[in-house]
This record gives structure tokens, C-alpha cells and sequence, in this order.
């Protein structure tokens, strides 16, 4: 009896205590995120090109997306984002992140350097590769010349586009998950490290058979961060290629903001951004659940 | 580095990579720099690798005299701070309750959270723009506080949720024994051992509340509103740009990241290494 | 939980429209302000500056702010300010769909009253006042720049290959031959930006069919699916195939100059480019121009064809300058922008070598001068098909363009691609006007 209203009175101040703590960040996203997707979902009903009058389509626009070969494509091309960034960045991210831990504070300089692509806008990196990849007086065609090859077209190539875009947005994201990762290393505590060495294990088995399996929560949530992140990416790509040419590095992001920002169709592009939120948070919460299911 | 360790074949091969990655990291951060002292005819002329044939320093001169990008600087720290403390704090309160006690909205709470993380910003643009305008916001830097804390918000509350996961409950047990209520528990126990968290976050939504660009180009419109980023601007026209003073602007934004990492890391990897102890 | 929602939502308003309240600052007394959006950069910001202190100088009773907005996302800003009524008193529009656009929908004034006092619009070059006409009123005053597209090229390249200024497209292939076989790029392309590719598409539809193909189809009389669109498209492949645009084009950017780097250092030859190009190089480099090495000459013509060999591809005024109809004062309004062509400001813009659309306007400059001849022996004016045309179509022109050169996509499926993007932006506004009919005669 006394024990029920005890657990009665706890679950209520956790209760109102949960509420007390959740409230700003709830109404903060109220606020400045669900209504505007709320008005998105509104305004995905009609076509519309911010001047002249609002011309109301119902689904017109979702059937529209639903046949539209570009946001398919560029769906595509996110997951293809998606898939490689995880496989590039998050190996790497580790290697740098084990190396960091390993020589402790003579590691700082490499730190620095280490962190400088996270620090640089994507503006700056897209400027800049711009010009490195530039077909004829470029970085790369210059190294290719040295060895004796030809021009190298990367940015203006169909084929090639992509995977390149990946490799820059790689470069700028990979120093996030070392640190990611650094933060991950340091909650393992030193006597974990000491027991293994203790029962003579090699660095490598010590990395392999301990640190990896204790960092399995961190890795988990760097590669939803890292998921949800490629799925909804826009800055490099539209300063670098605008999705071009020919719609080869189009991501999802890029193509709503052209249809808003370009092609002027407001009601168009909401419909493709309310599509895009509606496909990311699905393939999050898939992910999500196998992740958990594993852990039981 | 040890010599009195056996020399490995595959300790040459960590060297190797450990140089490769630093040339990755800074060769275009050299290229940047050295840009910044080219003329605009120079960077077409001798090609954009080539070195710059003197210290030309005009870019830095038009851009200081100019005096509005102090203006600019200004704006953009007083964003930032302003931002990062009720990001981070909102972010910690919402984190301590959804990693920590069990109630019935809690996977719901969380997974609506996290969803957030999905939204592109871009879609967001105009109806808050026209919030802005209503509220009377519209053209100053405070319009720019709301949207940045909103949207840095889910993928702070993540990553704490799971930093904050890992904590031990016994931590929790033993101050609750010791008559800790779950207010105090939080300020007391809570914070001083998610530093580590907390230090990733201010990196995180730091670099990307200093760059922001979209937010920034469209609630604010005066030069004396503007942040860093859209320092850019005066230099982007209808056909051309001036390419090295925008590769000026963009250096001189990155540079006080550059100085704060230098001399913040230090105490990152303290806050890093008393989490760890503790945990 | 819904209740408490909304709540969250009503005080977050309320606290947000506190800290508003306490901000909105005070007025000058007395003056009246007035706002004015351009998106000039770099000396031509500070002339228009310029002119606005001189208006503020002689009308002490009048407080301008200049705002220079940013090009990629200017009708965007307008759009919003629109939604908002923060229209600003002056701003800059682009001719076309776009400018009738603001005018249907109330949003600009109709300055036909000002512009004809004292005759004032006589003193703009009449293709400049065409493009500001609609529906009998004229609706804006063309101030930036006459930007027509033509050829420029690199002297010094033409000078040691021995090559001369052609007159029509096969004496174009043969030059562009020579150049290939030496090694050099004919054309000098950055087509990454779209519009640079685009504006050879324009030109060799407008040299084979003229004006009317593109007109037709634009008004859903005729169709893209045409011999002219057909004609461009498989001769870009054409020279696509033969090399005559340098390497990687489709992947280079305009605006940071990829292109010029390779026109001015003579690894292309030729650009095909608006005539802002000259004022572009005095800002970027000046010594190319000082040493005489820039060229020009017309599109090259098709002899046996039917169409007008002189129509230019461009626009007169670049920048059209309107004025918002929610302005409180459009007469000092109007006087601002006249203020930006000021004799001051004429001497000014002459000096950045602006084409600056006057009938006075006179230049030192020979190549601007042959840009100028060229305008004035043509019987017609092709206005870009990217302002002509309603955004979401002229998108699709851009991007068509763009994969007809990368041969990703043929001529036909292109012209097809773009006529069916042109039907359905058409069947919608047909909805829209019959609607608007309705409820007009229910009312």
C-alpha cells in the first residue's frame, strides 16, 4: 500500500520534473520548427511563385513528386552519399581517433591541423575546390600533367561528380567523428586499458577485442549523425556543382532549394521538402529500431 | 619516436599516414592564405597555385578600412555567445530527463527530437521570415538567435542523450542517498560530468552558428545587421566576384576558430579527461 | 498535450513580440525615408551611393537607405518582402515575365506619368523603353547597361594564327578548326553557371529562325519542337564533338572567373558574353584592356537563311529600376532614380565602361564603340530566353541547355523536355485566369 503511493508519488514528480526540464527545448522547436513545417505541409496544397495569386492544386504537387525522375534521382544520390560517407568517414574518424588517444598530449599539434577542415565554412571549401579540381588549371589535372596524363574533369563530368563531392565532404566531416570519437575514448576509463595491458594484450587486441566494443554506443550515434546528416546535405554540393551537370550530384536539399530559390515554384518545393522529412525521418527511426534491436 | 622500441615495419606506415592526412588537412588552407595576397589579375593571369608575387596587402587594407567588418565581427560574437548559452543549456536540461528517468513520453519525446534533425532549413526560410517581419524582429541579429537555437537543438540533444547514457547510476544513487533532489542532481552531478559532451557541442553548433549563411542573408538586410559570412556579399555581383577579397573575408572568418581551437582544445581535453576519470 | 502546445506557442509569440516592442526604433523627425535595393558591387555600389547623396543634398527633406542585396537570392528577397509588405520604395527588376509579373499583381507602379514629363523617356534609347513597357504603361526607367551578347576575343591569339574576325558560322567552324589543331581552346566556357552555355543555344535558334520561333512558343502559338531549337542543339553537340570548348566546361564556374582565366592567359580564344564583359575586365584586369588585346565582333550569320542576320541576343537596361506601389512618395521616388543617371553618375558609369542605355551616350572605348554598332545596325533585340521566360520554365531551358552540351540528352529530347515544362506553366495560368474570371463575374 505505502510502497504503490511511493512509487505513485515518484513516477509524478518525475512527471512534473521531466516537464520542467523539457519545456524550453520543446517550445523553442515548436516555435521555430514545427509550425514552419506545419505551413510547409499548407502550402505544399497549392502553386504558387511567391508573386503572383496562390493557385490551389491539392496533391497535383504530390503526385508531381511522385513521378518526378529528378527528386528520385537525387533520393539516389543521397543514399549513395549517405552509404559512402559512413564508409569513409567513420573508418578514418576511428584510425585518427585511436592515434590521438594513444600519444595523448604530443598528439595536439596533429589536433589542430587535424580539425582545421571542420573550422573552414563550406563556402571556403567550395571556393576553393573550385579551384583545385578546375579541369585546365587545376590541382589535379597539374598533378596528373606532372605524371604524364591528360586534363582531368571531375566537377564536369556526369560519372565523376558524385563521388568526388563525397570525398570533399568527407574531408570536411571526418575531423568531427575523430573527435566524436576522442570524447568517446576518454570516457573509457584507464583501468580498462591497464587490465587489458595486465593480461597481456597487444595494442591490437586491446583495440580490436576492448576499445571497439566499448565505443560501440559513440559509433552508433556518429552514424546516425552521420546518416541523417548526408540525407539532408546542401551547402558543399549547391556552392561546388548546384546538383549539376545534368542533375548528377542533385541531392534532395539542393533540388527544393532550386525549385524555391530558382525555378520560383514555393508550393512545388515545400512538397519536396515535406517529402524529404517524411523519407529521412523513416530511414532514421528503420535505423534506429535495428540499431536498439541489436543492442537487445 | 621510441627508440628503445622494436623498429616495426608498420609503425613507418601509421607515419606515412599520419603526414599524408596532415598535407590533406592543410594544403588547402595554404592555397587560401596565400590568395589572399594576390591582386584579382594576378589570381587569372598566373593561375590560382601559383605563388603570389609579393605581400599585396589590399585586400586586407580595403577590407579594414572599410571598417564595417569590425561591425560584422561584432555581430557575429554576439550571436554566437548569445546562442550558445541558451543552446547548451536548453539542450542539457532536455538531455537529463530523457537519458535518465523513465516515463511514459520519453521514446516518443526523444524520437520527435532526433526526427527535427531532418528538417532542412531552407523550407523553414520563409515563414519565418515572415515571423521576423510580424514580431518586429526582421533586420536585427536578434532574429537570428531563435532560428540557430531551434535548429542546433536536435543534434545537441542527441548527442548529450547519449554521452549523459553512459554515465553510471550508481553516481545518481549515492547523491540521492545523500539527499540530493533532482534539481540539485542536476547541476551537482549531471553537468560537472558531461563536460566532455558539452565541449564537443560548443565545437559542433559553434563552427556552424559562425558560418551560417542562409538564416543570416534572409532575416537580417542592413550592413550594420550583417554577420561575418555575408561579408562575402559585397564582393559577389551579377557576373563576377572579386575572388581574393572574398577568399580574404572567408580567411579572416576562420582565423578566430583557428586561434579559439588552438587555445581551447587544452582545456577540452581537461574537461575530456575529468569526465573521464569520474565516469 | 495539444492544449499545452498551443499555449507553449502563444507565449513564445508573446515574450518574442515583447522584446520586438522594445526595440522599434524612432524616426528622424521631420524627414521622410525612403529605401532603395540595387545589386551593383564592388565602384559601381559606391556610384550609385554617389547619386543618392546628391539627391539627399539637394532634398535635405529625404533620408535614402541604399541596401545592395545579393543577385542569387534578389527575386526571392523581393518575393518575401512582397508577402510581408516590406516592399522597399525603389528596387531593381529584370525585364520579362518577372517584371509583368510585379505589374499584374499590383506591386510596382506605373511611372508612365513621370516618365514622360518633360519628355524624360525620350532620352532612353527606345529599345530600353520597349522592355519597360507593358500593356501601354511603362513601368520602369532601364539605368544599368546595355548587355547584348556578342563575341570577344583574345588579339593576340587571333593575330598569330593569322586569324580574322568572322563573318558568318562556316568561317567561324574554320577558325575554330585552326585553333583546335594548335592546340588551343576555341571558346573559352563555364557552363557550370548555365546561362553562359545557354546564350549559344539562343543565338544559333535566333540566326536560323529569328524572332518568331521562340515568341510563338513562348505564347503556346507555335513549340520548342522546332527546326530552330533542333538546329542549335545538334550544332552545339556538333562542336562539342570537334573540341571547340575548353576542357571540363560543364563542371566551371563564370562568376569566379574559370573562363577568363583561360581567355586572358590565351589558352581560348574566344567568349561568347554579354557586353557587361568589358566592364567585367576593367574591374578584374585592367592592363588586358590597356594593352589593346581585347576583340569583338557580332554572332556570326547564316547566309542562306530566311531570318534577320542583324537581331542581338541581350537587354536593354540590364537592371530595370521600378518603384514599390505601396510608396508613399513615388514622385521623389522616381527623382531618386533619375538621380542614378545623373551627369555626374553618366560620367561615373562611362568610366567603369558601362553601355549605359542613352541616346547621348558616347565612348572612348573602341570595343565598347563596336559593341555599339553592332546594337545600332540591329533591326531587333532577342530578350534572354531565362527573362523572358517564367522562372520554373526558364529553369528548365537552363538545364536542357546545360545537358546539350554535356550530351547527355538529345537535341529533340530536350526541345521536348522544355516544350512540355512551357504547356504546363501554360495550362496552369489558363486555370488561374479563368478562375480569376469567375469569381470576378460572381462578384
Amino acid at each position: 500500500m505505502q510502497q504503490t503511493s511511493l512509487a505513485f508519488r515518484r513516477k509524478k514528480s518525475i512527471a512534473v520534473a521531466s516537464t520542467v526540464f523539457l519545456f524550453p527545448a520543446l517550445l523553442v522547436i515548436a516555435i521555430f520548427i514545427i509550425y514552419p513545417i506545419i505551413d510547409s505541409f499548407a502550402t505544399s496544397a497549392y502553386d504558387w511563385n511567391g508573386i503572383t495569386d496562390k493557385l490551389f492544386v491539392g496533391f497535383g504537387n504530390w503526385k508531381e513528386m511522385f513521378h518526378d525522375k529528378v527528386f528520385w534521382k537525387a533520393f539516389g544520390n543521397n543514399l549513395i552519399v549517405m552509404v559512402l560517407s559512413i564508409c569513409i568517414q567513420m573508418p578514418i574518424g576511428i584510425a585518427l581517433a585511436t592515434w590521438l588517444d594513444k600519444v595523448g598530449r604530443k598528439g595536439n599539434v596533429a589536433k589542430v591541423i587535424w580539425f582545421i577542415p571542420m573550422l573552414m565554412s563550406s563556402v571556403a571549401i567550395g571556393y576553393l575546390f573550385r579551384y583545385a579540381l578546375d579541369a585546365n588549371t587545376g590541382f589535379v589535372t597539374g598533378l596528373s600533367q606532372l605524371f604524364g596524363g591528360g586534363r582531368v574533369d571531375l566537377l564536369g563530368n556526369p560519372g565523376k561528380v558524385l563521388l568526388t563531392c563525397i570525398f570533399i565532404i568527407s574531408w570536411q566531416f571526418t575531423p568531427f567523428y575523430m573527435v566524436y570519437y576522442l570524447a568517446g575514448y576518454s570516457g573509457l576509463s584507464e583501468d580498462v586499458k591497464e587490465a587489458a595491458m595486465i593480461d597481456g594484450a597487444t595494442e591490437r587486441q586491446y583495440f580490436w577485442r576492448v576499445a571497439l566494443p566499448l565505443l560501440k554506443p559513440t559509433i552508433k550515434s556518429a552514424v546516425i549523425l552521420s546518416m541523417v546528416g548526408s540525407l539532408k546535405y546542401f551547402d558543399l554540393v549547391y556552392v561546388l556543382t548546384k546538383g549539376g551537370p545534368s542533375h548528377a550530384s542533385e541531392l534532395m536539399a539542393t533540388y527544393m532549394y532550386s525549385m524555391a530559390f530558382e525555378s520560383h515554384r514555393n508550393g512545388y518545393a515545400s512538397t519536396l521538402a515535406c517529402g524529404m522529412f517524411i523519407l529521412i525521418s523513416l530511414i532514421a527511426i528503420v535505423t534506429m529500431r535495428l540499431l536498439n534491436r541489436k543492442e537487445d | 619516436m621510441n627508440s628503445k622500441k622494436k623498429f616495426r615495419p608498420s609503425s613507418i606506415i601509421v607515419a606515412v599516414l599520419v603526414v599524408l592526412w596532415f598535407l590533406i588537412c592543410l594544403t588547402p588552407l595554404v592555397f587560401l592564405i596565400m590568395s589572399t595576397f594576390k591582386q584579382q589579375f594576378e589570381m587569372m593571369n598566373n593561375g590560382v597555385f601559383a605563388l603570389p608575387e609579393g605581400f599585396y596587402l589590399g585586400n586586407y587594407k580595403a577590407l579594414f578600412e572599410s571598417g564595417r567588418i569590425w561591425r560584422y565581427i561584432l555581430n557575429s560574437l554576439v550571436v554566437l555567445v548569445v546562442t550558445l548559452v541558451i543552446l547548451l543549456s536548453f539542450s542539457a536540461f532536455a538531455s537529463y530527463p530523457l537519458s535518465r528517468w523513465k516515463f511514459r513520453m520519453n521514446k516518443p519525446i526523444h524520437g520527435f527530437i532526433v526526427a527535427c534533425m531532418s528538417i532542412p532549413i531552407h523550407i523553414t526560410l520563409l515563414p519565418l521570415y515572415l515571423m521576423s517581419v510580424k514580431t518586429g524582429l526582421y533586420d536585427s541579429i536578434w532574429a537570428l538567435i531563435g532560428p540557430y537555437v531551434a535548429f542546433n537543438l536536435p543534434i545537441s540533444v542527441f548527442i548529450l542523450t547519449t554521452f549523459m547514457a553512459t554515465i553510471p547510476k550508481e553516481l545518481e544513487e549515492a547523491a540521492e542517498i545523500d539527499g540530493c533532489g533532482r534539481y540539485q542532481m542536476f547541476g551537482k552531478v549531471m553537468l560537472p560530468l558531461v563536460k566532455p559532451g558539452l565541449a564537443t557541442l560548443v565545437i559542433y553548433d559553434g563552427v556552424n552558428i559562425w558560418n551560417e549563411f542562409s538564416f543570416a542573408l534572409t532575416l537580417t538586410q542592413s550592413a550594420a545587421n550583417r554577420t561575418l559570412p555575408l561579408a562575402v556579399n559585397e564582393f559577389q555581383g551579377q557576373y563576377t566576384m572579386n575572388t581574393p577579397m572574398i577568399l580574404t573575408v572567408l580567411f579572416i572568418s576562420i582565423l578566430p576558430m583557428i586561434i579559439v581551437f588552438i587555445f581551447g582544445q587544452d582545456k577540452l581535453i581537461k574537461g575530456m579527461m575529468a569526465g573521464a576519470v569520474k565516469g | 498535450m495539444n492544449r499545452k502546445a498551443i499555449s507553449a506557442v502563444l507565449s513564445g509569440t508573446m515574450l518574442l513580440s515583447l522584446m520586438a516592442g522594445s526595440m522599434t526604433t524612432v524616426q528622424a523627425a521631420g524627414k521622410t525615408k525612403l529605401t532603395l535595393w540595387h545589386i551593383q558591387t564592388g565602384e559601381m555600389a559606391n556610384v550609385i551611393q554617389g547619386s543618392v547623396d546628391r539627391f539627399m543634398e539637394a532634398n535635405p527633406d529625404y533620408d535614402v537607405e541604399v541596401v545592395q542585396k545579393q543577385n542569387d537570392t534578389f527575386k526571392t528577397d523581393v518575393s518575401l518582402a512582397a508577402q510581408a509588405g516590406t516592399l522597399p520604395d525603389i528596387f531593381i527588376t529584370w525585364g520579362g515575365q518577372t517584371m509583368y509579373d510585379y505589374a499584374d499583381q499590383g506591386l510596382i507602379a506605373d511611372l508612365t506619368e513621370y516618365m514622360n514629363k518633360d519628355n524624360y523617356k525620350d532620352q532612353f534609347v527606345d529599345a530600353g523603353i520597349a522592355q519597360c513597357t507593358y500593356k501601354d504603361k511603362i513601368w520602369a526607367a532601364p539605368v544599368e547597361n546595355i548587355s547584348v551578347a556578342g563575341i570577344f576575343y583574345n588579339k593576340d591569339v587571333f593575330d598569330k594564327y593569322n586569324l580574322e574576325e568572322p563573318k558568318t558560322l562556316d568561317d567561324l567552324e574554320k577558325i575554330c578548326d585552326t585553333l583546335v589543331e594548335n592546340g588551343v581552346a576555341p571558346f573559352a566556357l563555364a557552363n557550370a553557371t548555365k546561362w553562359t552555355g545557354s546564350m549559344f543555344f539562343q543565338y544559333l535558334a535566333t540566326r536560323y529562325g529569328g524572332l518568331e520561333p521562340f515568341a510563338d512558343a513562348a505564347a503556346g502559338k507555335g513549340s520548342f519542337e522546332n527546326d530552330a531549337f533542333e538546329f542549335a542543339g545538334t550544332k552545339i553537340q556538333d562542336w562539342v564533338d570537334k573540341g571547340y570548348f575548353c576542357d571540363g566546361f560543364n563542371g566551371m564556374d563564370d562568376d569566379s572567373g574559370q573562363a577568363r582565366a583561360l581567355f586572358y592567359t590565351g589558352s581560348a580564344a574566344m567568349d561568347l558574353m554579354g557586353s557587361w564583359f568589358t566592364m567585367t575586365i576593367a574591374g578584374e584586369n585592367k592592363q588586358f584592356l590597356d594593352d589593346g588585346k581585347l576583340g569583338f565582333f557580332p554572332f556570326p550569320e547564316i547566309p542562306d537563311s530566311k531570318a534577320d542576320q542583324s537581331l542581338c541576343l541581350g537587354t536593354i537596361g540590364d537592371n530595370l529600376y521600378v518603384v514599390s506601389n505601396k510608396c508613399a512618395d513615388k514622385e521623389a521616388a522616381f527623382k531618386v532614380i533619375q538621380s542614378l543617371l545623373d551627369d555626374e553618375a553618366v560620367k561615373e558609369r562611362t568610366d567603369l565602361a558601362k553601355i549605359i542605355p542613352l541616346k547621348s551616350f558616347k565612348t572612348s572605348d573602341p570595343v565598347v564603340q563596336e559593341v555599339l554598332d553592332t546594337i545600332s545596325k540591329a533591326k531587333g533585340i532577342q530578350l534572354w530566353y531565362d527573362q523572358y521566360l517564367p522562372s520554373e520554365v526558364a529553369e528548365v531551358h537552363k538545364t536542357t541547355s546545360q545537358e546539350i552540351f554535356g550530351k547527355t540528352i538529345t537535341p529533340a529530347e530536350a526541345d521536348k523536355e522544355l516544350q512540355d515544362a512551357m504547356t504546363a506553366y501554360l495550362s496552369k495560368k489558363g486555370t488561374a485566369s479563368t478562375e480569376a474570371e469567375s469569381a470576378e463575374t460572381e462578384a
